[in-house]
Formats: structure tokens, sequence, C-alpha cells
């Protein structure tokens, strides 16, 4: 990094090494995306079934409203209540995230032919038994789209943790900022970049491997 | 076996199906046909439970199924639908296991009864169990269906226009193969359909339905030949006699065919010719593979010189059929007599025109 930046008295944040940066950010995101995963799935699922069916509207406007506040302003809302750290800012990544995860998770469960629904429950499953035996597995490719969308955004959104004092990749780049240091600015983004592509990857290549759904539309029409 | 009572459905104010009551006998198939939007489907489905009546009761082996657990019914009658509903994530295989999966049957006795009802719906299991559904053609797909509503061997099967969404000649084919396999098996089936003519071919009993009320419920001779009403006489349309036609099977009118093999002498083919104008030529499997006029015979030089090849699937039909498709294939193609051929292609036997105008004879009514 030398050779890059040779007016600069120092090339890399002093505060932590690499490793322990990457290492900060992915337990953030691994943190707040889990949270997100376990409320968000469940909570769409629901407001898909007979039950929750008047719950739809609402629950698609609260996550709504969740992605339009700015992480920032959760983050000053949040810290009066509990401090500095970790939390808020899981708190803030939860509530940013929650949107695909929810929204696709209902748009994968309405997509479910109806004449699947009609099958299953004709040979006498349960509701349970049709929702884990045929619409989750035929809405999965869609739900894991929107769990990697609100993983990649996590990736990125989480940079604001440093304001806060929750580590991660954004500690550099807050002191690059502040000390005009654009090697520390580098030094924290090009890392979460790199995360957000392997991120993508891997979990590109986990949806693909439901790829069955993909043919559904046409396989509904012939069939 | 299926009994309903007073049977009504309201939707809001419009009654989808109004005070019905008919049964289905004991391995019979019972078709319930009318137009669209009387009431057909809504009342097949409230036999499985997946509509509840408005009123009225609907006894299942003289059981009130309102006292059964929609499940437990469900896995207990085969339910199959116009738009198959195979599921697209499960082979072929898995989709027939559900309903024994359902009702926690061992690995060993699912997997045989998936190859048996592979077997039974003409398919070949080594080839088909692992396929996924949207490697299947419609017409195999629909045999899937089939299949899978047989799966736990249910005694009563519910199908909603299970042949309705292939082309005409698949959907031939899947209604013999449904006879042939309905004489073997027996069940209690109530098919919902809007083809008059499907329903004639395949019903022991029609019943007709108009802006859910039952019109007429009888047999397809004595509604082709005694209609309640205007309705049923309108809905039937001024084919009749030719859609009786298709209640009447060619076996008892098929005769021997006079046939020669190819490698037959010049002097065995025109001592044949003697009686007939021409004779079908059969290959030394038996399986048809032309026919030779007698006129021809004079210039030609071999046997194999004479034989006029054809299409077997073209102009032969298998002994399986009806009056109907017999009429309609010697008037596609032009012939007073068609040759009858099993599933292998060999010559069984012949049938003229002849024989079906006698038989519209005998059955005027």
């Amino acid at each position: 990094m030398r050779f890059l930046f040779p007016q600069e008295s120092q090339v890399a944040h002093p505060r932590a090494s690499l490793l322990v940066l990457v290492w900060e950010h992915i337990r953030l995101v691994a943190i707040s995306s889990t949270i997100t995963i376990i409320i968000g799935v469940p909570v769409g699922i629901w407001v898909t079934r007979t039950s929750g069916k008047d719950f739809l509207p609402i629950v698609t406007a609260l996550t709504s409203f969740g992605q339009t506040f700015p992480p920032v302003a959760v983050l000053a809302l949040a810290v009066p209540m509990l401090g500095f750290g970790l939390l808020p800012t899981v708190v803030a990544l939860f509530l940013y995230g929650l949107l695909p995860v929810v929204r696709n998770t209902i748009a994968g469960l309405q997509a479910v032919p109806d004449n699947l629904l009609d099958a299953a429950h004709g040979m006498g499953m349960s509701q349970m038994q049709t929702l884990f035996r045929v619409e989750i597995p035929l809405s999965a490719r869609v739900i894991l789209a929107g769990i990697r969308i609100s993983v990649i955004i996590n990736i990125g959104t989480a940079m604001i943790g440093a304001v806060i004092g929750a580590g991660g990749l954004g500690s550099p780049i807050i002191a690059g900022l502040v000390q005009d240091n654009v090697a520390y600015i580098l030094e924290g983004s090009v890392p979460a970049a790199l995360l957000a592509v392997l991120a993508d990857q891997f979990l590109g290549n986990v949806e693909e491997t439901f790829a069955y759904s993909e043919g559904l539309n046409s396989l509904s029409l012939r069939s | 076996m299926i009994r309903l009572e007073g049977v009504t459905k309201h939707y809001g104010d419009t009654r989808a199906v109004d005070n019905l009551s008919f049964s289905g006998a004991e391995g019979e198939v019972c078709v319930l046909i009318g137009p669209s939007g009387c009431g057909k489907t809504t009342t097949l489905r409230m036999i499985n439970r997946l509509i509840e009546p408005t009123s009225g009761q609907i006894f299942v082996n003289g059981q009130d199924i309102s006292q059964v657990r929609p499940e437990k019914l469900r896995q207990s009658i085969g339910y199959a639908i116009q738009s198959v509903g195979l599921f697209p994530h499960m082979t072929v295989g898995a989709n027939i296991s559900v309903v024994p999966e359902l009702l926690h049957w061992e690995k060993e006795r699912i997997a045989k009864r998936v190859e048996e009802l592979l077997v039974l719906v003409g398919l070949e299991p080594e080839e088909y169990t692992g396929k996924y559904p949207n490697q299947l053609s419609g017409g195999e797909a629909q045999r899937i269906g089939v299949a899978r509503a047989l799966s736990a061997d249910p005694p009563i099967l519910l199908m909603d226009e299970p042949f309705g969404a292939v082309d005409p000649l698949t959907r031939e084919r899947l209604q013999v193969q449904f006879m042939d396999i309905q004489k073997k098996l027996r069940k209690t089936i109530i098919l919902v359909t809007h083809d008059l003519d499907e329903a004639i071919r395949l019903a022991d009993r029609i019943a007709i339905m108009a802006s859910g009320r039952l019109v007429q419920y009888d047999t397809p001779e004595a509604i082709l030949s005694k209609p309640a009403d205007k309705f049923v006489h309108d809905f039937i349309g001024t084919d009749r006699a030719l859609k009786r036609l298709s209640r009447i099977g060619i076996e008892k009118f098929v005769k021997a065919p006079p046939s020669v093999s190819l490698d037959a002498s010049m002097e065995e083919v025109q001592q044949v010719c003697e009686q007939c104008r021409w004779v079908w030529v059969v290959d030394k499997d038996k399986c048809l593979i032309g026919w030779i006029d007698r006129s021809n015979l004079a210039e030609a030089a071999s046997v194999a010189e004479a034989v006029v090849a054809v299409d077997r699937d073209a102009i032969a039909i298998t002994s399986g059929a009806t009056l109907k498709e017999a009429l309609s294939r010697m008037l596609s193609q032009g012939m007073n007599n068609i040759p009858v051929i099993d599933n292998r292609g060999r010559i069984t036997g012949e049938i003229t025109l002849g024989d079906i105008e006698v038989a519209t004879k005998e059955t005027e009514v």
C-alpha cells in the first residue's frame, strides 16, 4: 500500500488488524441477518396464512417504513435507549434488512400456483404439510433471493456501526475521513466490497439448488 | 357408496348447487356434466370437503363426511384435476408417493406401489420414476396424475376434467386407457367434464346439471334415447345416433381378416383373393404392413411388388376402439373396411362399414 500513498505517514488503520476488522464486520452482519431471517421469514409466512391474512397490508407497510427510515437515524434514536456498541447497530441493520426478506417471502408464497395447493389439499395434506412439503420448497428460491439482497445491503450498511463503536470495516473508513487518509478509506471499503461480492456469489449458488421453481410458470401453463 | 342428500351450496345470493340428491354406485363411473357454472365442480369438491356445503348431507360408505376429519377423508379418496398439479420440485416417483407417505407406509411398499402404478398407466418405471414433471409431455403428466390419485388404492376417485388439458388424439388414448384400468380396478368414480362425448364414452351413469340442479340422471343410452326435457335434448344435440355409436365397442363386429404373409407364394395369394377383393399383408411377426388389391395381382411379378404399403397407425384401429372411431377412420381414409390391430401392430381382425350400419339399426330406439 505504501507505494500508492507515499505522502501518508500511516497506510493501515492502527486500532486493529484488517483480519480483526473483517471478523467484526462479518459478526455484525451475521447477527443482524440471522435475526432478520428468524423474524422476517415466519412473519412473511404468517401473513399469507388464513390466520394472518388481515395483517398483510400493515406488515408490508411497516417493513417498507423500516427501510425508508435511514439507519443513521435509527442509531441516533437507539443509542439513548440501548447505549453504544453492537446492540443499537444490530437493531438498525435488522430493521433495514427486514423488507427484502419479508417481501420476498410473501411474493414467493403467493406465487405458488393455486392448482398445486388444490392438489396438495385434495390429497389430504394438512395446512402444515402443505406449507413445508409444497409451498416452502417451491418458494425457496425467491425467499433466498430476498435473504441475499438483505445480507448484501447489511454488509454495506454495517459500516455505520463504527460511528457508535460497533467496530467492523467502518472504523478505518471513519478514521480515514477524519484524518483525510485515503489509504484508511480503501482499507475499509475494498474488503467490504469483496465481502459483498463473495456473499452474493455464495448465496446465489445456494439459490441455484432450488432452480426447479424457475420452470414453474411454464409448467403450470402446460400441464 | 357415495350419496348426496339435499346438498346446497350458496355463495352470497347465488346458489351454486341447489338441493342436489343423487348417489354413485360402487364400481361405477358417474359423470357430472353440464354447461360451465352449473355447479358440477363445486359438487365434486364438496365430496372431499374442499368445499363445505351450506346445507344437506353427503355420505361416503354410509358415513356422514362432516363427521370425518377432512385430511383423513381426502387421503382415502383419490383426486385428479385437469391441471394435474404435479409438484414440480418432486420426481414422478415422489409425486406418486405423497399419499402413501402421509399414511406412513413403509419405504419398500411405497417403492413397489410406484412401480406397479407406472406399469398400470403404461409408463416404463425405470425411465419415469426419477423424472421431473417438466420433463413430461402433457399426456404423460395426466397419466402420472391418475397414478397419483390411485396411489393409496382408494376405493373412490374424484376426477375433475382429468383429460381436459391435452390434444384430442392424446385424450382419446387416455380415455381408452382409463376404461381399461377401470375394467381392472372397478373403482367408484365421480368424474366432472363438459365434454359430452367423453361423458357418453366413459360413464355408467350421467348426471346432467344446469344452474345447480340435477336435470337428468341416467345411463348414457337412456339419456340419448329419452332426454328428460328440452334442455337435455338441446344439450346432447342433433347427432344422437352418432353419439350412440361411441357407446358400442367394436369387438362384437370384428371378423377374421383375409390376410397373407409377405413370403407367401403368388398362388396362395390368388387363392385367398378369389373370395374377396383384397387381402391384408403381414410380415413374419404377423404385423400389418399393407394390402394387395386383386386387380393389381395380375400385373405384378411377385407378391412383394403387388403390396400397397400402409401406415399402420393411420388406417388401423385397436381392439378397444368404438364403432364411432371405426366409422370416422373409414371416412377419413375413404375405405369400406379397416383392419384391427393389437398393441404390437399384429392384425387381429377387420371391421366393415356394413357392420356399422347393422349396429346402428339394431340399437335404434
